[in-house]
């Protein structure tokens, strides 16, 4: 099969919210920019918010809130491990970002988000600190305006086509390989230019109820914008910040605290208890959870029966039509209802990486600039903490204009690559006789991860994760076998986990404290430790050596001093091994095996040394 | 998809009166998961890869498709 070739400006990887909007900014700037937008999906309906979203989560709305307020917020949430630009000017733009979801949807003010009796948007509250930050948002259909505006610009789009890999020419971006999961046809898409906005990594843990599809983030969002930065040489941070959220359980969608929350609900125990002091999905927060469990009065629930019926019909509305629309059908099923306090059970799932929810990315700079030359990088796999969907849509808006200068100014290196190679290398799993099922190298994978990974982190069993890392690298996956196109994409995603994997085990062990409450609660070293205040974990592949390097950095000096913690303290844990234990070399005279012979009056009998075989 | 026979179990139910065979829900599945039989009418293909989004049902002018249930696992 021939490799069909494209030659671009602007190559945009995902088109999901900061991929549709990074398109959409990019052919606004400049209509001759030749943009190619892949995404695995049709981007009509794919990535998070496909099914449509309720709520902007973060946005400063005049009269009600300034950036500062944001930078404020996000301070106090991230513990000062930000880059505090990045914070103002998702607080700057975010008004700007629903003006021009309005435009583009052809909402009328208050039909998308709504208004108060003076006109202005009215934001409700949900962060920890005073202002009201959180934009409820009639937004069920948003996706597909954004795609209709992307096609009406002329992107040629190319839908089910994702990147397999970022080509580099002497350290900066030469182009894209993409592979359609239909036809099977490949990509080698020269551009100067390109924008990664391929999510986060949500299918990383997996969910305790087996379904490897049933995550809290699209399923389609395997990680691939890290191992795909990280293989460019990128640099990523906070991989050791997870995603630890707080959902309904089995259905592992948002539960969703916060429609609920600024409406009056909260989180009660068995004991119908409230537990927490505040519901923004922060580490304290979930620590919190997961103290409730530890110490005996799990199950959790999120509680709305004491709400007005009306106030509760208005729930429903929201949580069964918007988002996960199929919410109302899981209830129904399990014969759940709101007007009752337990009915929407609550859990601490699968854990995951993402900026938007957490902190996990690409290291980026306010133009959204990565440190490779000509790759930029918005949305959930760039690094801007708890930007959730308007931060998509920000720094998405600032990467299509700032990739279009850049391309501007850049020609296209030719990459020095062998393609008919690198094609027939990606072919493999499907030409190969005989292997290992794709699903089943997943699986694998996912509950390593769950296993090994999940907060409260021990030492141990993080070493043990990097040695399933490397084991399921040497023996898996090189003896996968699919038997489709559609099957063949999951073999990358599956090498995308691993790669995740390694970066978020080895982020995590280098951060020598704890942090973020649950998020980074690591039992060897259970305080915060004021030493790391202010610093990322920095990972990169060595491009000598193709290892992976962590270093320790200083966030960007801060422009406002606003406090860095939460409220909460650690549990007291008695740690005797947290650190690891070295097992002395296996011999004959096993201190244990020793005292007990010597105890019965026993003789110490020569081990038996099978012969070696010739 | 059949086996031995047998349909898979699946949690999408198509009302054959009222699916045209258009391709809508498999065109736009953002899972891929859809495809049509050769009666025309769609099945999944990819079951394991549904995320219960509930597209196809939005995406139905006809109406004709529509989650009948979550996934078992998950029920």
């Amino acid at each position: 099969m021939a490799i069909k070739r494209i030659e671009a400006d602007v190559v945009i990887i995902g088109g999901g919210s900061a991929g549709t909007m990074a398109a959409i900014k990019a052919k606004r700037k400049d209509n001759y920019t030749r943009v190619v937008v892949l995404d695995k999906g049709p981007i009509e309906t794919s990535g998070a918010i496909g099914r449509g979203m309720d709520a902007l989560n973060v946005v400063a709305v005049p009269g009600y809130a300034t950036p500062e307020n944001v930078v404020e917020a996000l301070t106090k949430v991230t513990e000062g491990v930000l880059d505090q630009e990045c914070a103002y000017i998702l607080g700057e733009k975010s008004l700007q970002c629903m003006k021009d979801l309005e435009a583009i949807t052809g909402r009328k003010p208050g039909d998308l988000f709504p208004l108060d009796e003076y006109g202005r948007y009215k934001p409700r509250y949900l962060h920890p600190v005073d202002y009201p930050l959180y934009m409820p948002m009639d937004g069920e259909d948003i996706k597909r305006a954004l795609a209709r505006e992307v096609r009406r610009l002329g992107c040629q789009v190319l839908d089910r086509t994702p990147a397999v890999k970022i080509l580099t020419q002497d350290g900066s971006v030469a182009g894209v390989l993409a592979f359609n999961i239909r036809s099977g046809d490949f990509y080698l898409i020269s551009a100067p230019a390109v924008i990664l906005t391929a999510g986060c990594a949500g299918k990383f843990g997996m969910p305790r109820d087996g379904y490897l599809s049933g995550t809290y983030e699209f399923p389609g969002n395997t990680g691939d914008g890290y191992a795909l930065a990280y293989h460019a040489g990128a640099e990523l941070v906070n991989m050791e910040c997870f995603q630890t959220n707080l959902l309904m359980k089995d259905f592992n969608g948002p539960a969703c605290g916060y429609v609920v929350i600024p409406r009056g609900g909260y989180g009660v125990n068995a004991l119908g208890e409230k537990y927490w002091s505040h519901g923004y999905w922060s580490g304290d927060m979930f620590l919190a959870v997961w103290k409730e469990f530890q110490e005996g009065r799990g199950p959790v629930y999120l509680k709305m029966d004491h709400l007005p019926e009306e106030t509760i019909r208005g729930l429903e509305k929201i949580l069964w039509g918007t988002e996960r629309t199929v919410r109302g059908l899981f209830h129904k099923q399990r014969n759940e209802d709101y007007r009752c306090w337990d009915s929407v059970e609550q859990g601490l799932e699968e854990i995951s990486l993402c900026s938007g929810h957490s902190g996990s990315g690409i290291l980026v700079n306010k133009d959204t600039e990565t440190t490779v030359p000509g790759l930029f990088a918005a949305g959930d796999c760039a690094a801007v903490p708890h930007q959730y969907l308007t931060g998509a849509f920000v720094f998405g808006a600032i990467a299509g204009e700032k990739a279009v200068e850049y391309a501007r100014s850049n020609k296209a290196k030719k990459p020095e690559i062998d393609l008919k190679e690198a094609r027939e290398d990606f072919f493999k799993p499907l030409r190969r006789e005989a292997g290992l099922p794709v699903e089943q190298v997943e699986i694998k994978i996912r509950t390593k991860i769950s296993q090994y990974l999940t907060p409260p982190k021990s030492d141990p069993l993080m070493q043990k994760m990097l040695w399933w890392v490397e084991r399921m690298r040497r023996e898996d996956v090189d003896n996968i076998k699919v038997v489709d196109y559609h099957d063949l994409i999951k073999v990358t995603e599956v090498k995308s986990i691993i790669d995740c994997a390694e970066m978020a085990t080895r982020a995590s062990l280098f951060r020598t404290e704890s942090r973020w409450g649950l998020s980074h609660f690591r039992l060897a070293y259970p305080k915060r430790d004021p030493k790391w205040d202010g610093k990322w974990v920095v990972v990169k592949k060595d491009p000598n050596s193709g290892e992976m390097i962590l270093s320790a950095r200083e966030v960007p000096k801060y422009k406002w001093n606003f406090p860095t913690r939460l409220e909460y303290e650690y549990p007291e844990v008695k740690i005797d091994i947290g650190k690891g234990y070295a097992h002395p070399p296996n011999d004959s005279t096993d201190p244990w095996v020793t005292e007990k012979l010597i105890r019965e009056g026993l003789e110490i009998p020569p081990r038996m040394i099978p012969e070696e075989e010739e | 998809m059949e086996r031995y026979g047998q349909r898979y179990y699946e949690w999408i139910k198509v009302d054959k009166e009222k699916c045209v065979s258009c391709g809508v829900c498999v065109e736009y599945c953002p899972r891929d998961v859809l495809r049509l039989d050769n009666q025309g009418y769609p099945y999944m293909a990819y079951r394991d890869d549904c995320w219960y989004c509930d597209v196809c049902t939005f995406m139905c002018k006809r109406k004709a498709i529509s989650l009948e249930s979550v996934p078992y696992l998950i029920k």
